[in-house]
């Protein structure tokens, strides 16, 4: 039986950011995500490494969270760009009620290198945003930064693994055993093959987000959370210059920011008790977002809504108070208290503190494996962070279109250099697959060969392939085909990815399906059951091994 | 800091980011791409694509997906932004009236204020001319040379000189355009046979300038607006109170700043004043055979009317040619085909326009016509070099031109 030093549980940006980090300081590593990476939680955030704005009453957080930023923007410059926020007042009183707020931010901006929060005039503001309502009497600006949470939580993955780290995703924990109050073993079965397999790990990390609960359970181990559902509803293209933050129909702090070829509207806050893997977006809380906008946006809701997405917020368990008041700071839970040394849960947390989390947990690990070294996770880049790349140079070289290679670029970094070199030996491989994004048949590739993925959703987050304006109308068969290429899979089960991939995208698009996106859905239909005959196709449809199992 | 300091901070950040916000009016440019239900009818219509294919050109569509990506990429869109043609065709077709032909625009604008650098070559010489001469062609050095040249094209084609007038009060301004000002002199002495053959009671403009679609297509913004307000100031100095052109561009061009900026002087090209103002009974009482036997002839349709302005200035010019006795219209099967010859393609990728003009050609071939006319100087242009590539004997014709032949008595 193999051992490990260490098994963390979950692929989220927590889980792979463990990883990394217990990989760079020599650790031997096992990550087991019973999905694909990022595929969970963190994929239905908005990328928002956030300030921590929201969080005044917490200095530390907001001291925590300043860090971060900086030191995320250090290792994935690449992959982070900033957003101008305005807050638009359309009342006086709204202007008073930021006080505190505003002086806990000013006293962070400097190490970001962003701006205390600025007044812009109502002219000034509308120049900059015409979309905001012409009553507004000034707004507020922040600048804040993102990151594509998708290669983010890959990158870090990747990283691991060149670091020794073995990462297996589809891998579902299904048992966690004690032995003389300690973990002792951890089975999981693998989707991919259909069996069970055990290993020895001295000590188990369980970044599991809202699943950390089950996970404890598999030790004995009551551990409780509070799960709060947060919905987004994601608009067709960019329908603002800049981002926009105002307060909701309840008062709660809402946001508009536009996100690669999309906007996205977020977020609900609801306590949920639901299974988070079956949850879905209410026409409350798609009704909630667009109302709460339209006060300073009169026009979001002639803009088209392409799909929504939902996650769940693993929050700490503080109850009676509302869920802005939960603590925004994470935990780790030793459960050594609870009579099993060496399995440690995270509860709490945000996308920002990712790292931070992994290295406040890894510093236990090392400590209790007697293991010296110290973090590096904040110093050393992740993959693709390299000097500027020339695209237009690179565009001539290889005979690709510029904003392909933009694109490229930009989810990339320096590895599409990598990525173009594999078309020298085959020039048919600059085609392209995707064009909303656009994606080359050569990246997709690469990504199959270098970045694990199973389905064509999982490629879906490598390359961004099908999230853009027509969400998989035209990729699906042409990506559908390189897999099967490249991992020799047979028609039938070629057809399978594909209506599973289908379905996968339906389901973010059911909830909000009116106007003119049912005229796109009926075109998507006909294009995949008339030209396709994907209604026709004869598909022996083997249920997947955990269908079976549930 | 206050707020004029605040203001500055945030668009220095913009312009870091290479963020450059949309106004009100891109914003609805923008919003029609929101409309998009990716059926990908104009990948199938778009003359370009079909030309060059998808790779080359990516089309339409490909273009909206672009625009509305991050702000900072559309610069990255160079090596395909500057092969549309501007035809319309993508938005005539599409279900949804995406306004891609301003989205076009609205892209060259944005590269040409943010990335000059990446405009190309060709596009910035353009630009130069019209910064020099607010004209879109070096104008001719010697004014003798320049009569000469209307001279010899008069003769070819049997018309006669009618000295110019500019006449303030005058009820028509007659505004040829850039082409049949310096290159196709003879539009612009047809168009004036045509005028005073109804009596219509015009003026030329003091000063030729540029109607400014050249400057648009460029990118730049500037200058558009330069010269659309200089020629505004010729307008209302002569105190026209309607324009009349010979030129597909001007005329939609014109239609357009004039709707945009509440002008309220209509602007017409010539086959609708025919029609409309005169009447294609009076018109056909001046026309006579051409020849002596029957001109068989067939019509090329310019986008800029069919598809900038209406569909019906086309009909138009049906009425007209079947009032001209013995003359015969056969259709062609890509009448209304983009020549290749528009968005400064013909200047930037003439290979590209050449592709693109082939299929004009062979349907040309096609039929049994032994002319082709087409009302628009620029089209005529590229179809008669074309043809003549080509080896074919097919004659061309600006229609203004063959409808001031066909008046009786010359």
């Amino acid at each position: 039986m193999t051992e490990f030093d260490v098994i963390v549980i979950g692929g989220g940006s927590t889980g792979t950011a463990v990883a990394r980090d217990c990989a760079m300081r020599g650790l031997k590593t096992l990550l087991l995500e019973r999905d694909d990476i990022a595929s969970a939680t963190v994929g239905t955030c908005a990328g928002m490494i956030s300030s921590g704005f929201k969080y005044y009453h917490e200095p530390d957080i907001m001291d925590l969270c300043s860090h971060e930023v900086v030191h995320l923007k250090h290792i994935a410059r690449h992959i982070v760009a900033k957003l101008p926020i305005l807050f638009p007042l359309m009342d006086l009183s709204e202007i008073s009620s930021g006080g505190k707020g505003m002086e806990e931010y000013e006293k962070r901006v400097q190490e970001r290198g962003v701006p205390p929060v600025l007044i812009l005039t109502p002219e000034a503001s509308r120049e900059i945003e015409p979309s905001l309502h012409p009553e507004l009497i000034a707004s507020g600006y922040v600048e804040e930064f993102f990151i594509d949470p998708f290669r983010l939580c890959v990158l870090q993955a990747k990283d691991a693994e060149q670091h020794g780290a073995t990462i297996r995703t589809y891998c579902e924990v299904t048992a966690i055993d004690i032995r003389n109050g300690a973990v002792h073993t951890v089975t999981y079965f693998n989707r991919m093959t259909g069996t069970l397999e055990t290993v020895e790990a001295k000590v188990v990390i369980s970044a599991t987000g809202p699943w950390a609960s089950e996970i404890a359970r598999l030790a004995g181990i009551s551990l409780e959370l509070r799960l709060n559902k947060g919905a987004h509803v994601i608009l067709d293209r960019r329908v603002t210059n800049v981002g926009i933050s105002t307060r909701a129909v309840d008062g709660r702090w809402v946001y508009l920011f536009p996100h690669e070829n999309t906007t996205l509207i977020g977020t609900t806050a609801l306590d949920t008790w639901d299974n988070p893997d079956e949850l879905v977006t209410s026409q409350d809380e798609i009704e909630y977002l667009l109302r709460s906008f339209e006060f300073v946006v009169p026009s979001v809701r002639e803009a088209r809504i392409i799909r929504t997405m939902e996650g769940v917020r693993p929050m700490a368990p503080v109850w009676k108070v509302p869920e802005g008041e939960v603590t925004r700071g994470y935990e780790i839970i030793d459960h050594g208290q609870d009579g099993v040394s060496g399995f440690y849960s995270f509860i709490g947390g945000k996308l920002v503190m990712c790292r931070h989390m992994a290295e406040a947990v890894t510093d236990i690990v090392c400590e209790r494996l007697g293991v010296t070294g110290s973090c590096e996770t904040h110093i050393k880049p992740l993959p693709g962070m390299s000097e500027e790349v020339d695209v237009l140079m690179l565009a001539e070289k290889y005979g690709v279109p510029s904003h392909a290679l933009e694109r490229l670029k930009a989810r990339r970094g320096s590895e599409l250099v990598e990525i173009l070199e594999m078309t020298r030996e085959h020039p048919e491989w600059t085609n392209m697959v995707c064009i909303c994004e656009p994606v080359m048949d050569a990246e997709i590739r690469y990504a199959i060969r270098t970045e694990y993925p199973q389905t064509l959703n999982d490629l879906r987050r490598r390359v961004r392939l099908g999230t853009g304006p027509c969400q998989a109308t035209f990729c699906t068969f042409k990506a559908a085909s390189i897999m099967a290429e490249e991992l020799g899979l047979t028609g039938s089960q070629t057809h399978s990815e594909i209506v599973d991939y289908l379905s996968e995208r339906w389901k973010g698009k059911r909830p909000p399906l009116r106007g003119a996106a049912l005229a796109q859905e009926e075109i998507v239909n006909g294009i995949y059951a008339c030209v396709g005959n994907l209604e026709q196709t004869v598909i022996d449809y083997e249920p997947k091994p955990w269908e079976e199992i549930r | 800091m206050d707020e004029e300091e605040a203001y500055a901070h945030v668009r220095n950040t913009l312009k870091e980011e290479r963020m450059m916000p949309f106004s009100t009016s891109e914003m609805e440019v923008v919003r029609s791409v929101g409309q998009c239900i990716n059926c990908g009818t104009c990948l199938n219509h778009c003359p370009v694509t079909r030309a060059v294919g998808v790779e080359r050109f990516t089309g339409p569509r490909g273009i909206a997906v672009e625009l509305s990506r991050s702000p900072p990429e559309y610069w990255s869109s160079t090596d395909r932004i500057y092969l549309c043609t501007g035809c319309g065709t993508c938005r005539e077709v599409c279900p949804k009236n995406v306004d891609i032909p301003n989205v076009v625009n609205l892209m060259r604008r944005r590269i040409f204020s943010q990335r000059p650098d990446l405009v190309p070559q060709s596009l910035h010489q353009q630009n130069e001319i019209l910064r020099k001469h607010n004209l879109a062609f070096v104008p001719w050095d010697d004014p003798d040379e320049k009569a000469e040249s209307r001279n010899m094209r008069l003769e070819r084609l049997d018309l006669p000189f009618i000295k110019d007038k500019i006449r303030k009060g005058a009820e028509v301004l007659f505004y040829p355009g850039c082409q049949a000002e310096e290159r196709a002199q003879e539009v612009r002495e047809a168009a004036k046979i045509i005028l005073e053959r109804f009596n219509v009671d015009y003026t030329l403009v003091e000063k030729m300038t540029c109607c400014s679609l050249p400057a648009i297509l460029v990118g730049d913004m500037e200058k558009s607006i330069e010269l659309s307000t200089i020629l505004k100031k010729q307008i209302d100095d002569l105190g026209v109170k309607k324009i009349v052109t010979t030129c597909a561009g001007c005329t939609s061009n014109l239609n357009e700043i004039a709707a945009r900026n509440n002008w309220e002087i209509p602007v017409y090209h010539i086959l609708e004043f025919l029609v409309e103002d005169i009447g294609v009974h009076e018109v056909s009482k001046a026309l006579s055979p051409m020849d002596d036997h029957t001109v068989r002839v067939t019509v090329h349709d310019p986008c800029h009317l069919i598809r900038h302005t209406s569909r019906r200035v086309l009909e138009y010019a049906h009425r007209l040619l079947n009032a001209i006795p013995d003359v015969e219209v056969v259709e062609s099967s890509a009448h209304d085909l983009c020549c290749g010859g528009g968005g400064l393609v013909g200047r930037h990728s003439p290979d590209v326009s050449r592709v693109i003009v082939k299929e004009n050609i062979r349907a040309i071939k096609e039929t049994s016509a032994e002319r082709i006319v087409t009302p628009c100087p620029l089209c005529t242009a590229q179809i008669e070099e074309s043809l003549f590539r080509d080896g074919s004997d097919i004659e061309v014709d600006d229609l203004t031109v063959f409808i001031a032949q066909s008046f009786e008595g010359g």
